[in-house]
């Protein structure tokens, strides 16, 4: 029942694909009008964030099947290069935004180097050491970071004069980088680096025999992965404000390796998923007090035996990609090996 | 068995959005309620649960005392408590909630410093009250002129401890430091090492460590190494045990002094002999003579079922402050009003002692001097110590 729904409305979204499109990015630019109540707009802006960061996790997790679950790390570095270029030398949010994400992907390169001949647990064990040190070093760095202390009063971007703050307004920031990152992303999973992340995914070796520049790739991979994650960091400074090593915890990132898997590993749509339940379903439950979290964890066991591969997360859907070659390249992998 | 399973969870997230949308706060006003409604920003989940569990209680204690006895002018006090999770993106979601709701007078929480400090642009912006019982970041209060703790200022205690615990109580003469590396750890050591520069207190080693370590043998022996005759510890109760459990077992022979958690029993549970004769600091003390004091702690205890530590009992404090600022406004009850009789309120004797405001919001105490003597903490100086 479920697939043919699924069916269905793919058919109808290839159809009027441009129309609706339009609609719905319409829709989405005057939300804050429909509904200029700051809670919400909060939470919105927080799915949207968690969005775009789960997005960039599943780069390097669903397209180039790396197993990476220190992303709190490139958050906290993106986050903290903002921070720092902001208050200790004034500069404006978008140069520092665009720093913060080379930055970042320049530390995901490094990460990624010693990382190229682990795959699997080996490599998630390297990168929940990375994004420890990383907000150790962050605790302790005092002169830059500012220790224990944090780093307070981040200025609020301006564009042409206005002062961009409070989520009614910073939606729009959320909102531009979160269809940037899936627009940009799509077409780099459709153009020979993106098929090659899938490749190697699928099969290491055989991409390798099939002249794919395997170690590259996966450097290529992290740090795009990274770049995003840090541009993501450097907007969620200026929205809070006030940025300390505490919020950057493993927990943080386990928290976006579930809004992956929830979503749909491999899918652009699924981290947006993903996203929206887990921040809904612990905003929704709130009335529960102690027993919030233990419904949250529930609600995922289930989704995750109704739906192992995540609730949007099948190979064949609307945004994974290519999706008819790659329909074809999953049809044969099944003939040859037979469905696992 | 999937079909029936995928309905079921539709409609479970279904009817949970439905629910959602009828816990949206209405935005319309009613000031002219008879009750007077505060937020609590407790981390009910998360790390610091047993913290906010202790504010709940604490908070609700005094709630229900004062409505008992005929509330503020007749009207009820009613708390709403909210779950941060000790998570700052959330609690700003809440912030943001509570200040849509004209119904909220003011907020009470939120524990961690960066909770407090991610809320206060925003509970500032909309001119509403943050009362914080715990927050102890030197720059939290001074934010903006809505934002309250009523922790201590560690410029205030740090001092103390190495003028008149450690020199004049103790006869320190060469010190080693241990301090844990937060915002609060960094404050006092800070504190703590301007006033050991002014007084000419040698200080002979300074080791830090991150939050959850459990292991301090390493650290221990390179402090040993620079031979002091003291050990100012300051860090929170676990920690001091831990510390005092570890020296033991290195045979090594120090006196003992700590900086920061109060009169905690669990020192004294957790490290039994091996903190005879530790000296500490702290704000106040519930003795057995001290009935009222004591009172408080045993409801304390049958409601929470743990023994209340120093968080309660501020947190306890601050549902009374509010009070006592509340009837002191002359006109109409309003946000603003709340925040100005908060701001001059003088003469306020709370259970944890006196508590008057300076300009930016936060309050400088006084301490006492305890020492554990045969698994009791006994007090050895009075507030005059300081002279």
């Amino acid at each position: 029942m479920i697939s043919n729904t699924f069916e269905n409305v793919k058919k109808i979204y290839k159809k009027h694909a441009k129309i609706i499109n339009i609609v719905l990015i319409i829709l989405l630019l005057i939300i804050p009008r429909l509904m200029p109540n700051s809670y919400l707009m909060g939470i919105v802006c927080r799915i949207l964030m968690y969005a775009t960061l789960a997005g960039s996790l599943n780069i390097i997790n669903g397209y180039s099947g790396q197993f990476n679950i220190g992303h709190a790390g490139f958050f906290l570095i993106g986050a903290y290069t903002e921070a720092i270029l902001a208050t200790t030398y004034g500069w404006s949010f978008w140069p520092a935004m665009i720093i913060a994400g080379i930055v970042t992907s320049i530390v995901g390169f490094l990460v990624s180097l010693p990382t190229l001949r682990l795959r699997g647990i080996y490599l998630a064990i390297v990168t929940l050491g990375f994004s420890e040190i990383i907000r150790i070093i962050a605790l302790n760095w005092t002169d830059v970071t500012g220790g224990p202390m944090g780093i307070k009063g981040i200025p609020s971007p301006e564009l042409f004069g206005f002062r961009i703050s409070g989520p009614v307004d910073y939606y729009y920031i959320f909102l531009i980088v979160g269809i940037l990152f899936l627009f940009i992303t799509n077409r780099i999973l459709k153009s020979r680096v993106g098929r090659s992340w899938i490749s190697i995914r699928e099969d290491e070796l055989a991409a390798k025999s099939l002249g794919v520049e395997a170690n590259r790739a996966k450097s290529a991979n992290f740090m795009y992965g990274a770049f995003w994650a840090g541009i993501v960091g450097a907007t969620y400074a200026p929205y809070y404000k006030f940025i300390a090593s505490d919020m950057f915890t493993l927990d943080e990132g386990f928290n976006i390796l579930a809004m992956v898997i929830i979503g749909g590993q491999g899918t652009l749509i699924g981290p947006f998923v993903g996203a929206s339940i887990a921040t809904l379903i612990s905003e929704v439950f709130r009335f529960a007090s102690q027993y919030r979290m233990v419904i949250y964890a529930i609600l995922i066991i289930v989704m995750m035996w109704w739906r192992p591969q995540g609730l949007v997360g099948a190979y064949d859907s609307i945004l994974a990609g290519d999706d008819k070659s790659l329909k074809k390249r999953k049809k044969s992998i099944t003939q040859k090996v037979g469905d696992n | 068995m999937r079909k029936y399973l995928s309905i079921i969870m539709t409609v479970v997230l279904l009817t949970a959005l439905l629910a959602g949308c009828s816990n949206a706060p209405d935005s319309g006003g009613s000031g002219d309620s008879d009750v007077y409604k505060f937020a609590v920003f407790a981390p009910i989940t998360g790390n610091y649960a047993e913290y906010g569990k202790g504010f709940e209680v604490a908070t609700q204690m005094a709630a229900d005392e004062i409505n008992a006895e005929g509330g503020i002018d007749g009207k009820e006090i009613v708390l709403e408590v909210f779950d941060t999770k000790g998570d700052p993106k959330e609690s700003a979601d809440i912030s943001r909630r509570v200040t849509e709701n004209d119904e909220y007078l003011a907020v009470i929480g939120d524990f961690s410093s960066s909770n407090a400090m991610a809320n206060a642009p925003i509970l500032g912006e909309a001119g509403i009250v943050q009362l914080s019982p715990t927050a102890s970041h030197t720059d939290y209060a001074g934010m903006n002129e809505y934002m309250f703790s009523i922790m201590g200022r560690q410029d205030g205690e740090a001092p103390f401890f190495s003028t008149y615990l450690l020199q004049k109580y103790a006869g320190a003469e060469d010190v080693g430091v241990i301090y844990i590396n937060n915002d609060w750890g960094k404050s006092a050591y800070d504190n703590f090492m301007l006033q050991t520069e002014k007084d000419g207190l040698n200080v002979v080693s300074e080791e830090n460590y991150v939050e959850g370590e459990k292991d301090f043998t390493s650290l221990l022996t390179k402090v040993r190494d620079s031979n002091p005759d003291t050990l100012a510890l300051i860090m929170h109760a676990n920690d001091v045990a831990l510390i005092a459990n570890q020296v033991n077992q290195l045979g090594w022979d120090v006196n003992l002094t700590a900086l920061g958690p109060g009169t905690s029993m669990q020192i004294i549970e957790l490290a039994g002999e091996n903190v005879e004769r530790l000296l500490l600091s702290t704000p106040f003390f519930i003795t057995e003579e001290n009935e009222e004091a004591w009172a408080w702690s045993e409801e304390f205890k049958s409601r929470a079922g743990f023994e209340p530590t120093v968080h309660p009992a501020v947190a306890y404090d601050t549902v009374y402050l509010l009070k006592a600022a509340i009837e002191n406004i002359e006109g109409d009850v309003t946000r603003d009003a709340v925040r100005e009789e908060l701001q001059n309120l003088d003469g306020f004797v709370g259970l944890t002692g006196p508590i008057k405001f300076n300009e930016s919001g936060d309050i400088t105490r006084k301490y006492l001097i305890m020492e554990i003597e045969d698994g009791k903490f006994i007090q050895k100086t009075e507030f005059d110590y300081v002279d």
